[in-house]
């Protein structure tokens, strides 16, 4: 057995780690991707107060804090049974706009922009950030961090700090903005909105006009027929922060559309047997393995899923940014997962859009911030759009509001199915008898996963502060044949 | 913290970063924090900074922008590594990782030469506290012992260094 170190301090726990079986022809036979799963959370939270969710959850997180922070929320209004107030409910939406357009950047230019600046295979010295400003020029290397420190200001604005805010609470939020923040963001919200334009501008002169990877996008290696999730507005329009869940199906046909209350009885959970993780599936159509097509409960949740469940985004640039990415690609429903990252730009557009709209919005400077609960809280569920897909935060507490039970899904739980999926489908695409399994192939795997934006528990920042990925390749006497590991 | 008053605050005056990184939710995870708060207690000095986080990659970034020396105290999984260990490390012990592997952002040495491309402002001195942990994934609001031991003694190899 070969063995292939490639980092001298690589962690061994916590790492995402695929194992992929041949059989006798030395084809694919099974692949599975496991991930850590963070465990105890429902018992860590017994016994706590509820209004210390929003601040506690968002802590789970180094990734996307502001997201569960948004969640848990909500889950308050609900367990409380209060409604926020008209300001307050735009506050949340401007806030949860600009963390949209702080973390969709990261995500497209640190992450996807390699691969398709640099290319799936460059080198992989050269397959991130610092390749891609050696290309594309240091000038939108330093627009990305602008544009990710004038949105982190307004975060910070509201949230008294940048990191792990305090701004939500039952019933409204912390703070509200006067004239001259308000006109802060206004100019933020302008500024972003020609970054988002800039960077689709960049997807279309490097990837839609370059033939090779317009056909990689499209390819059956990275394509599955599903059924699609995400939050809605009361005229089917993409929105991250409130709505109904709505659910369409390969054919793009809607399949459910929900209050928050009733995911019980839309969504089940599947548990397999080498995994922590469990898989959720759409209950009323049932779990039938990991296959796609319409008799096959596996949905996703992403920022293309997002784009499929909707009937459009509810701003004009985004909207016309939308019409775009449906008539290049063939129309509704896009199945080609690696078009998750354009839907990703379209979803950024929008959000800048809806930040400056928000941020011009009469009641935007409304010092009627909050309502105060009155009502004795028993139940509350919470559903956001986290950047890389639908958010669920359920509570159950006693007369007193301290939590019972509870119980999160997070994006990265919703997706496991089509994920290991993804990786199965790339797997055979590329492992092919008699073809030499190299480490090219590590980074086409992992092409396979990206753009579901994976949060996994160990990704965050312990040490050396990037996701270790192993990936095990056994022949069909069930021997290491190869490992590849970083 | 990364906000934009508070670096043109922070390139008014000079300055040392004491970071510490990590999670309290998860167990190990949180001993960069726990270090970071006990140096809290122990220093006063206007000079100092020392912020508690629980961002990475490009995010560090943001909160080096505009000190001339850092500390960052991190929790650690090495092969074969003894629990409680203590290493002191340059950013360069992670050279070998410059790329983009990570599920989200990128790692350190990698933000840390994009934010030299860029003309940023970033210290001149890095030093990194890394503490072997056991257990990053159960939610526990306490370090597993031999973590917990390892406290006292970074907090002191840091006062030294300081000094």
């Amino acid at each position: 057995m070969k063995r292939i170190t490639i980092d001298p301090i690589t962690r061994l726990e916590g790492h995402g780690k695929i194992e992929i079986f041949l059989n006798d022809a030395g084809e694919v036979k099974n692949s599975y991707f496991q991930v850590p799963e963070l465990r105890g959370f429902e018992k860590f939270s017994e016994g706590r107060l509820a209004e210390d969710m929003p601040q506690i959850t968002q802590r789970i997180c180094g990734v996307c804090p502001e997201a569960h922070h948004m969640a848990s929320t909500k889950c308050l209004d609900d367990l409380f049974h209060v409604d926020p107030p008209s300001p307050a409910k735009k506050l949340r939406e401007l806030f949860y706009s600009t963390f949209y357009v702080t973390d969709h950047t990261t995500h497209f230019y640190i992450l996807a922009g390699p691969d398709f600046v640099m290319g799936p295979d460059a080198p992989v010295a050269e397959r991130n950030i610092l390749g891609v400003i050696a290309k594309v020029g240091l000038e939108l290397g330093g627009a990305v961090i602008n544009t990710r420190m004038k949105n982190h200001h307004i975060i910070h604005m509201l949230g008294g700090r940048a990191v792990h805010p305090v701004f939500g609470l039952p019933g409204g939020v912390s703070k509200g903005l006067n004239e001259d923040e308000r006109k802060e963001v206004e100019q933020i919200a302008k500024d972003s909105i020609e970054f988002a334009k800039l960077s689709l501008k960049v997807f279309d002169d490097i990837v839609l006009k370059n033939k090779a990877y317009v056909d990689m996008i499209v390819s059956d290696a990275f394509t599955h027929r599903t059924y699609y999730m995400g939050l809605v507005d009361d005229k089917n329009r993409v929105n991250f922060y409130d709505g109904k869940v709505r659910v369409v199906d390969p054919d793009g046909k809607e399949f459910a559309k929900y209050a928050p209350r009733e995911y019980l009885n839309n969504v089940a959970e599947h548990v397999e047997p080498w995994s922590y993780m469990k898989f959720p599936f759409l209950k009323n159509v049932g779990w039938k393995g990991f296959v796609d097509g319409k008799d096959s409960g596996v949905f996703r949740a992403t920022p293309l899923s997002r784009l499929n469940a909707s009937d459009g985004m509810a701003t004009p640039l985004a909207q016309e940014a939308y019409e775009k990415f449906y008539s290049t690609l063939g129309g509704k429903p896009v199945h080609h997962t690696l078009a998750t990252h354009w839907a990703r730009l379209v979803e950024l557009l929008y959000a800048a859009e809806r930040l400056l709209e928000l941020s011009k919005d009469p009641e935007i400077t409304s010092p009627n911030i909050r309502t105060i609960p009155t009502a004795k809280p028993d139940e509350g569920v919470g559903i956001v759009e986290a950047p890389r897909g639908t958010l669920t935060h359920h509570y159950i507490t006693d007369e007193n509001g301290i939590i019972k039970k509870a119980n999160l899904i997070v994006a990265t739980v919703n997706n496991a199915a089509a994920v290991n999926m993804s990786v199965n489908k790339a797997a055979r695409a590329l492992i092919q008898p008699g073809k030499e399994i190299t480490e090219g192939l590590l980074n086409r795997i992992e092409m396979a996963w990206r753009p579901y934006d994976l949060c996994l528990a160990c990704a965050t920042h312990t040490l050396p502060g990037q996701a270790p990925m192993e990936v095990v390749i056994y022949n069909s006497k069930r021997e290491i044949i190869k490992r590849l590991k970083r | 913290m990364t906000a934009i008053r508070e670096f043109s605050h922070k390139a008014s005056s000079t300055k040392t970063l004491i970071l510490g990184l990590g999670n309290t939710l998860l167990c190990d995870d949180g001993v960069g924090l726990y270090v970071a708060a006990k140096l809290r207690e122990k220093i006063n000095q206007p000079n100092i900074t020392i912020i508690e986080t629980g961002v990475a990659g490009l995010s560090l970034l943001d909160l080096l922008v505009g000190y001339d020396k850092a500390i960052i105290v991190d929790a650690i999984q090495t092969e074969g590594g003894k629990i409680g260990q203590i290493y002191r490390l340059a950013p360069e012990a992670f050279n070998t990782a410059v790329r983009t592997a990570s599920a989200h952002g990128i790692d350190f040495p990698t933000a840390l030469e994009f934010g030299k491309k860029l003309g940023l402002h970033l210290p001149q001195q890095i030093t990194i506290f890394a503490i072997e942990v056991s257990d990053i994934t159960t939610f526990r609001e306490e370090c597993t012992p031999e973590v917990q031991k390892a406290i006292p003694k970074c907090v002191e190899m840091i006062l030294k260094e300081l000094n």
